[in-house]
């Protein structure tokens, strides 16, 4: 159903679909009511979110960041230490940490952007590691590795806080389409063509009068901002953060994992890699959780070397490919070869 | 004064095994251009078959020098041949970014492998050997350390000798250098892949085989000796095998000089820092060539 939106192209079943996706999602919470599963689903709309946010640098510009844990601690963190110490409301702290967020990026996207491939991608993980080291060292206003505990105010939506879940859901959904929305504006507008061009050959695009830093920086700002956005929401969602959590190479090295499972560069792919990953992972950890330790993480584990092996660019192109068998769209097989399959 | 040279002795022999540990991995990283997310892991596997064979075998934590290299040879080997070459084959002109994933997913898939045959807690080797030091004047240093420097220094030469002179040692330098041309004189690239893999790989055995004596062992064990190995391959540069040596002395000695000076836990934020700035000033490394 997602699928044939994707691929509709400029025919009326566009907005079918469309409407269709629109009422799929707000039912959703009321086919799984109860608080359990609504968590499971705020979180996979996260990560979704999260590996969406990754993908702007990540997948478009095909920048292999293992940073991006830097930009969510921001977030998580400016909301958090402006709320407990200053009472300042989160939604405020959100933007102001998307605002410091934005600087991160630009300040550690300026030296890495002059490196390349592997090199790139252990350099801004060591800024991962940097700043999660230095928050673990910082006891007095960020609590050190014991993290921050947001204080319970019950409902208060003004405070970003609620009993119920279904308000965290509605700020995913928003979230969640504003970033859609942004990716598709960016893979159709110039900057995507020349993101693109830059992912496949820098030298070339930087020959053909395309600022190769400043567009990268730009897409890491994006990047960045966003991302900083879904840590705010995942403080306000679990009302604690520690710096294992929310920054250092796992949250980095997973949000990239999702997206290049699903698929990087397009708009689906992430949201994809994020529901079977996070599915996955729920499910192992309910069924098998309780008899063998660490078996949950063994078939992630497992998951992600079998995609890898056998659908190396990501699980969105072969159910495209499905998808667009069945209902013989043609306007679906120019869109890959505009999202560019990686040959 | 006397506590910094003990700090310098200290740092001296951590950091030659973890030269040991990044000169495995810039093998990889310099022969396959690949990000092997999983050494840390194949570091736990080797430290929890010598702590094995020292606990139930019966075995001299030396006598491990001998047995695990071959043991993570024939792994590190099978590995290359039978899961990552497929998908280095798919990429190979492209960066690997599937190789990471893979390795990415192996990682998890071992460490939680281990967590539930070795379960959580750390674990630690009981032998007389573990317990001797040698005090002179000031300072002092245990057996295993002395054991651990020397065997270290013996096995890094031993191996850089090994690339330098032996026939395979210059095939795998050539498929490092370029690809094409070595396969052009007749030089079977997959194959040196899969040698480079388990010789990587009996290198990171030694390595477990001597830290098992100096460290607990846990599953995550290769977490903090995984990330850190990466920060030395770069740091020396990447594919030399030489700057991967002295990188890891160089890391080794920062850390135990530098927990003289700011709390133990910040010492890692600086070979971080230090790390970003040489990737920024000298993107090859302090020992790389420019043209890399």
């Amino acid at each position: 159903m997602i699928l044939v939106n994707e691929g509709a192209g400029k025919t009326g079943k566009k907005w079918i679909s469309g409407i269709a996706i629109i009422i799929g999602i707000g039912l959703l919470p009321f086919l799984f009511n109860n608080p359990y599963t609504m968590s499971v689903l705020i979180f996979t709309l996260l990560y979704a979110y999260f590996a969406l946010s990754w993908n702007i640098v990540g997948g478009i510009a095909g920048q292999l960041s293992l940073g991006h844990s830097v930009y969510a601690g921001i977030g998580a963190y400016t909301s958090t230490v402006l709320f407990l110490q200053y009472g300042l409301s989160p939604w405020i702290g959100m933007i102001i940490g998307a605002a410091l967020a934005g600087l991160a990026a630009i300040l550690i996207g300026f030296p890495c952007f002059k490196l390349r491939g592997a090199y790139f991608a252990l350099a801004t993980l060591a800024f991962a590691m940097i700043m999660k080291i230095i928050v673990e060292n910082t006891h007095n206003w960020l609590g050190g590795p014991r993290g921050l505990e947001i204080t319970l105010l019950k409902n208060a939506p003004w405070q970003f806080q609620h009993t119920h879940k279904l308000f965290y859901y509605g700020v995913a959904v928003v979230m969640i389409l504003a970033v859609i929305v942004t990716t598709r504006w960016i893979l159709r507008s110039r900057m995507g063509y020349y993101l693109n061009a830059i992912k496949n050959d820098q030298e070339a695009a930087q020959s053909l009068g395309i600022n190769v830093t400043y567009l990268k920086l730009t897409a890491a700002i994006i990047s960045a901002v966003f991302t900083s956005i879904g840590g705010t929401f995942y403080a306000q969602f679990v009302l604690y953060i520690n710096p294992e959590k929310i920054m250092g190479s796992h949250l980095s090295i997973q949000l990239a994992v999702m997206c290049i499972i699903g698929g990087r560069g397009t708009v689906l792919g992430p949201i994809l890699g994020a529901i079977l990953l996070m599915a996955s992972e729920e499910y192992t950890r309910l069924y098998f959780g309780g008899k063998i330790v660490g078996i949950d993480l063994m078939l992630y584990g497992i998951i992600l070397m079998v995609v890898i092996r056998f659908v190396p660019q990501g699980i969105y192109f072969p159910i495209h490919d499905l998808f667009s068998r069945f209902f013989g769209n043609r306007l679906a097989q120019e869109k890959v070869s505009l999202v560019d399959k990686a040959h | 004064m006397s506590i910094l040279l003990q700090s310098i002795l200290n740092g001296l022999c951590s950091g030659s095994i973890y030269s040991l540990i990044a000169v495995s991995l810039s093998l990889l990283f310099g022969v396959m251009k690949i990000i092997n997310f999983a050494h840390g892991s194949f570091l736990m596997i080797s430290m929890f078959f010598s702590l094995w064979a020292c606990r139930y075998l019966g075995l001299h934590p030396l006598v491990n020098l001998l047995l695990v290299p071959p043991v993570m040879f024939v792994i590190g080997y099978s590995t290359q041949r039978f899961l990552i070459k497929s998908i280095y084959e798919k990429e190979s002109a492209r960066e690997p970014i599937g190789v990471l994933i893979f390795t990415t997913g192996l990682w998890i898939f071992l460490d939680n492998l281990f967590l539930a045959v070795a379960g959580p807690d750390s674990q630690v080797i009981q032998h007389e050997y573990v317990n001797k030091t040698l005090i002179l004047g000031d300072f002092f240093m245990s057996y295993t350390q002395i054991y651990g420097f020397s065997a270290s220094i013996f096995i890094s030469l031993l191996f850089l000798l090994f690339l330098k002179k032996a026939k395979v040692g210059r095939a795998i330098r050539a498929t490092g250098q370029d690809r094409e041309a070595a396969s052009v004189i007749g030089v079977n690239s997959y194959e040196i892949y899969n040698i480079s893999f388990g010789l990587g790989m009996a290198v990171l055995g030694a390595a477990g085989a001597l830290l098992v004596p100096l460290y607990n062992v846990y599953p995550q064990v290769g977490d903090v000796f995984g990330l850190r190995s990466f920060v030395i391959v770069v740091l020396g540069g990447m594919g030399s095998v030489w700057g991967a040596f002295w990188g890891g002395i160089i890391i080794g000695l920062i850390e135990s000089v530098g927990a003289q000076f700011v709390p133990a836990t910040f010492t890692e934020a600086i070979i971080f820092i230090i790390f970003v700035m040489v990737l920024y000033f000298k993107p090859a490394g302090l020992f790389g060539l420019e043209s890399e």
